[in-house]
């Protein structure tokens, strides 16, 4: 174990074990552990296998960014992918081992890719996925090879609650600017949510502490401060995943993700610690000074016995100084500085008074490891020596040597950021109106500084807030010292310095897609994968852009970085999916039908009866029993899933003739007309019936998948034509059925006193009137052929009037029909069904229709655009098609057509017309095609039959039975 | 399917009377007729009479009588159905499911199925009227009504009826991982179909 004694301020409860396993291994932590915590208390040094090379890695950063951090852990029931050990808990009995090993960790055979390293390139997916003979191979070899965790295809589903929140100002980071700004905003009156992704607040402020307890002192009280006051809620363990507009931001926590909606952001998220590039920085024991520190401080933890600290910047000097101040061996300071700075030179005479030896100039050569992957020796070169090659022994090498800060968010928020080279990192230069940034993303990095420019940005998020007037930031203040290194970058001749963890990027890797000509910050990413895996290049990113820099010769700024897009860390896809909603719509008659036998199927967001079900009978005969009842007596089909909309006022009239392309000005009262809308690109996209009610009021239907968007649709258009109109949708609350065949006038009369004889009620007439005592309105229109009455009521009255129908049928023999038996009634008689026999790119001059195109008119949308379409050839024609009676295989919908060989269109509509004793359908072919006699229609298994063109209607050509002046 | 420590209370109002009507004259002949007019966009009013008038966007009016049938309304409902209205007032039908969701968890279920931070309007809410919310809870649109009522907030929902069985049974599935609902089954009118 290398836990310390108890120590102020630690996160573990030590009256708490938890036991668990690793890899097959017992282990003990303490609740308040995190896995990481606890593995490196057990003293496990190896934690997982690198991606690409499969080489052992240890902890790097302790901070949620390390691909090498991420675990599989199964529990009683469950195995969970991809669980981030540096931030989960451990818990009792989980049973934890290491993501994407063959053979289990410590010999992972796949490790001998680690020597295959020369032969895999840089961008060596491309060249392999180049040849399309060998793509297959090579798709299966790194389907099986690469990965992280594996998912468990048994899991159950989970429904993740997901659930959104309202603040004033959010603050993201809990450190001690994070924490400034949160109490300030608070303290003007703002409500306020401060979020931290870590179990606890303080940030670094409780961790960096240079071996002394002032600035932990006073990061505490302002911990304290903000724990106690009442207008701010502290939610640790939670995360910002991204930034979306009008300050939304995704909230990730343990269980649920939050959709946070801030009236003012403040991004207070701090810097990640960034490696040195040298030879073996990868090697477990090479870690994150800050990592160390984390470990130190929350958890009580050492990782190493003897270590060297390389640096760069008064906070390795810090570190080294925790080390002391907790009975690590100090091997050394290594400052790549030829010189400290004056905000290192206290803490370094300090160190030299203590003993510790201090080099300056320091070049890394190459960190050497023992046979068990861990760190043995580090040897560098420094500036006193420059040719020697001195050797440190060592179990542990902190690198402290600069900073990348945390502005994904700011990124996502459209903030432009500018590089400045006394910092050697990008400072917001320019925020959007109620986002801020302070502490170490904003440039701040003295304890005292991070403090006071959280205040400062709490207190202007608090005042614009309140008085609506934004007021100046005052300004950071210089720098003591660059916190971050130019180039702390060491090639070696043999390799192996890694600048991406997560796809074992090397040096050479950046060379050489720069010499291949990926020489730009977004081509490079794309080609090397840098900054692709599970840290989002945290820790890649601005070492390859040195890299690049160099390499053009160009400063950092000119290059610019690529967008960090959310999510920010990787967020569980149960988090994402959260509970689902699927909106479904009913019609009022939906358990009547459920009572009669409907076997459902969804049509658009509502679900329909597909057709009834009859004991004894195949669908098909159910089917066929359902067209034949409508042919020969009645049947009655509920169509109240069709959009209903009523429209008033005097441009009524003048509203439908720009939105259809029929003529509706000249319809008469109590009449209605078939009307096609197109869009602009005379594309058909609609179709329906409009009826006038009176002068300036009709009634109207659209399709069922396209109600609600065209409703809305309408809208706009009513508005952006300022024309006087008032538009009502009835959808939903009113119902509509179809009573069709030769008797239906005979059961309509049972129950209505409306004079329903040809003379009165003919065909294409619009009434209204009582039925079954509830009042009505009775569309006279013949969409399945035969003498019909849809009507339209409100929907409270629909099952007494569809009861009422029922019973007074019986004496016909009446049948409740659904959406199949519709469908063949509505083809024997040759109408189409918009979106099914046409698609996003048909035409008005393709389906048929000439009659329903009044191009005479002043303006219909699409109406320009035919004019030019009539002037070119057509693309394609609708046509009828039959085969004969004797016919056993059948097309299906889709299936194409062909001429010579090609494909010259596609089935639109099919089916066996038990009217006609043959298989008819409707089919989009080329014209061509269509002015032939027969279609050659590719069928399943590669066969191809013939089919002969026939004219539609292929059922009563002459209309006579939808107009039937005399029935039953 | 309740639960006697249930934080949450649904009930279904869609038994009451109501109607609708929209149109650049709609508020001048609802005036004309005795109904209290809201002025403002998105408000509602409620009259002595238990009348409730709710004033959707500018010009379009739900009008619904909260304290049992008046003749008033009645008169109202067939001059808009018998379209006996002066130029300019289109009726509108109002066959809505009509839910009002009550209790200490309403915010906590508001949270999960609607993105409008309701916590202010249950402070801004008069007993009389107030402000009302059109927008959009678990994927269907409603008109939403904010109050406090004796024991909480509540909130009175118009939803179109043919989402009626998907909105109330995952309105109160969420409630029911939540901790539970308490439902006035008595009054459960035919509006969502079925009660699973």
């Amino acid at each position: 174990m290398s836990r310390l004694p108890q120590m102020h301020g630690e996160l573990i409860d030590r009256q708490r074990t938890v036991e668990f396993s690793f890899e097959g291994r017992r282990c003990q932590g303490f609740h308040g552990d995190t896995i990481s915590s606890a593995l490196a208390a057990n003293g496990v040094q190896i934690f997982g296998r690198s991606f690409k090379y499969h080489r052992p890695r240890g902890l790097l950063s302790a901070a949620n960014h390390d691909v090498n951090a991420l675990v599989q852990v199964r529990t009683a029931g469950r195995s969970v992918p991809n669980v981030r050990a540096d931030v989960v808990p451990v818990e009792p009995g989980w049973d934890i081992c290491a993501v994407n090993t063959r053979g289990g960790l410590a010999s992972d055979r796949l490790a001998v890719l680690n020597r295959l390293a020369p032969v895999l390139p840089v961008g060596f997916y491309y060249k392999a996925f180049h040849s399309k003979r060998w793509f297959p191979r090579w798709e299966r070899m790194f389907r099986h090879l690469s990965g992280l965790g594996c998912v468990d295809l048994a899991a159950p589903r989970r429904t993740t609650a997901k659930r959104y929140d309202f603040c004033d100002v959010l603050v993201i980071g809990a450190g001690p600017s994070g924490l400034a700004a949160a109490v300030a905003a608070a303290e003007e009156g703002a409500a306020v949510v401060l979020i931290d992704e870590n179990l606890a607040v303080g940030g670094s402020g409780l961790y960096a502490r240079g071996g002394d307890d002032h600035g932990a002192a006073l990061v505490r009280a302002l911990s304290a401060r903000a724990g106690a006051h009442p207008r701010i809620r502290i939610l640790t363990y939670t995360y910002a995943a991204g930034y979306y507009a009008d300050h939304w931001v995704a909230l990730v926590m343990r269980d649920c993700m939050v959709k946070m909606r801030a009236r003012s952001l403040i991004v207070a998220q701090g810097a990640y610690e960034q490696p040195a590039v040298f030879r073996g920085n990868d090697l477990p024991g090479v870690l994150l000074a800050s990592a160390a520190q984390r470990l130190l401080y929350r958890h009580a933890v050492l990782t190493a016995r003897r270590v060297a600290v390389l640096t760069a910047n008064s906070e390795g000097y810090a570190a080294a100084l925790d080390a002391l101040a907790h009975g690590v061996e100090l091997a050394a300071v290594l400052d790549l500085r030829p010189t400290p700075t004056a905000r290192s030179r206290a803490a370094a005479d300090e160190l030299a008074r203590r003993g510790v030896r201090l080099h300056f100039g320091v070049q890394p050569i190459e960190a050497s490891a023992q046979s068990s992957g861990r760190l043995a020796c580090f040897e560098y070169s420094s500036a006193g020596t420059p040719r020697a090659r001195h050797r440190l022994d060592v179990d542990g090498l902190w690198m402290s040597v600069g900073f990348a800060p945390a502005n994904a968010l700011l990124h996502q928020a459209n903030a432009r950021l500018s590089y400045q080279l006394a910092l050697e990192q990008f400072v917001p230069a320019w925020l959007p109106e109620g986002v801020y940034a302070c502490g170490k993303v904003n440039g701040v990095y003295e304890l005292s500084q991070r403090i006071d420019d959280g205040r400062d940005a709490g207190a202007c998020a608090a005042w614009q807030l309140r008085s609506g007037a934004a007021r100046a930031r005052q300004s950071a203040p210089a720098s003591e010292e660059c916190p971050t290194h130019p180039y702390p970058i060491f090639a070696h001749p043999k390799g192996k310095e890694f600048v991406d963890f997560d796809e074992d990027l090397q040096i050479r890797d950046i060379e050489n897609a720069c010499q291949e000509g990926f020489d730009s910050s977004e081509l490079l990413k794309r080609f090397s994968t840098i900054g692709m895996g599970p840290s989002q290049g945290k820790h890649s990113q601005m070492n390859a852009l040195r890299i690049l820099s160099k390499l053009r010769g160009e400063p950092i700024e000119q290059l610019g970085t690529t967008t960090a897009r959310p999510m920010f860390h990787p967020v569980p896809l149960s988090h994402l999916a959260g509970r689902g909603f699927t909106p479904e719509r009913r019609t009022p008659l939906d358990a009547e039908h459920g009572s009669l036998g409907a076997v459902w199927m969804p049509a658009g967001n509502w679900r329909r009866p597909e057709y009834y079900a009859v004991a004894g009978q195949s669908r098909e005969q159910a089917i066929a029993a359902e067209v034949a009842a409508v042919r020969t007596r009645v049947g009655l089909i509920d169509v109240g899933t069709l959009g209903k909309i009523e429209i008033h006022g005097p441009h009524a009239a003048e509203f439908l003739e720009r939105v259809y392309t029929g003529r509706f000005a000249n319809l008469k009262i109590g009449m209605t007309r078939y009307a096609l809308m197109l869009d602009e690109a005379g594309v058909v996209i609609d179709d329906g019936v409009v009826g006038r009610l009176a002068a300036e009021s009709f009634y109207f239907t659209t399709t069922t998948g396209n109600s609600a968007t065209l409703f809305r649709e309408f809208g706009r258009l009513a508005t952006w034509w300022r024309l006087s109109v008032g538009l009502v949708s009835l959808t939903g609350h009113y119902a509509a059925f179809n009573l069709a065949g030769p008797a239906a006038r005979a059961v309509l009369r049972a129950h209505t006193a409306l004079d329903l004889s040809e003379a009165a009620f003919p065909y294409l007439a619009l009434r209204e009137g009582l039925i079954a005592g509830a009042p009505c309105r009775m569309l006279r229109v013949g969409f399945v052929g035969e003498l019909g009455y849809e009507i339209h009521l409100e929907a409270e009255h629909a099952l007494g009037v569809w009861r009422a129908l029922l019973a007074a049928g019986k004496a016909f023999d009446i049948r409740p029909f659904g959406v199949e038996a519709q469908r063949m009634l509505r083809l024997e008689k040759g109408h189409l069904i918009v979106g099914q026999d046409t698609d996003g790119l048909t035409n008005a001059l393709e389906i048929g229709a000439p009659w329903a195109l009044k191009m005479d008119k002043a303006f219909f949308i699409g109406q320009r655009s035919l004019r030019i379409l009539e002037r070119q050839p057509r693309r394609q024609q609708l046509v009828g098609f039959r085969l004969g009676a004797q016919a056993t295989a059948r097309p299906k919908e889709c299936h194409l057509i062909l001429d010579h060989g090609q494909i010259a269109g596609r089935v639109t509509s099919v089916g066996f017309s038990p009217t006609l004793g043959c298989c008819i359908g409707l089919a989009l072919v080329s014209p061509k095609l269509a002015a032939g006699a027969q279609l050659r229609i590719r069928i399943d298994e590669g066969k191809q039959i013939d089919a002969e063109i026939t004219r539609t209607p292929f059922y009563d050509a002459s209309g006579e039975r939808q107009r039937l002046a005399q029935s039953a | 399917m309740s639960s006697p420590s249930a934080a949450l209370r649904f009930q279904d109002l869609s038994w009451r009377r109501r109607c609708g009507c929209k149109g650049p004259a709609a508020e001048a002949f609802l005036a004309s007729q005795g109904y209290r007019v809201p002025a403002e966009p998105n408000s509602a009013a409620l009259d002595a009479g238990g009348v409730l008038v709710a004033r959707l966007a500018s010009s379009e009016f739900l009008i619904e009588a909260v304290a049992g049938p008046t003749p008033r309304l009645a008169a109202l409902r067939s001059q808009l159905h018998e379209r006996r209205t002066p130029s300019g007032v289109y009726p509108v039908a109002r066959q809505d499911l009509v839910l009002e969701l009550g209790g200490e968890g309403l915010n906590v279920l508001l949270r999960q199925t609607c993105s409008v931070d309701f916590a202010p309007l249950f402070e801004q809410a008069q007993s009389d009227g107030g402000p009302i919310v059109l927008t959009s809870m678990i994927g269907v649109g409603v008109v939403a009504w904010p109050r406090r009522v004796a024991d909480g907030p509540a909130v009175t929902l118009w939803s179109d009826p043919s989402f009626a069985h998907y909105f109330y049974n995952t309105l109160l599935e969420v409630g029911r991982d939540q901790g539970g609902v308490t439902i006035n089954r008595a009054e459960r009118a035919s509006a969502t179909g079925s009660d699973t």
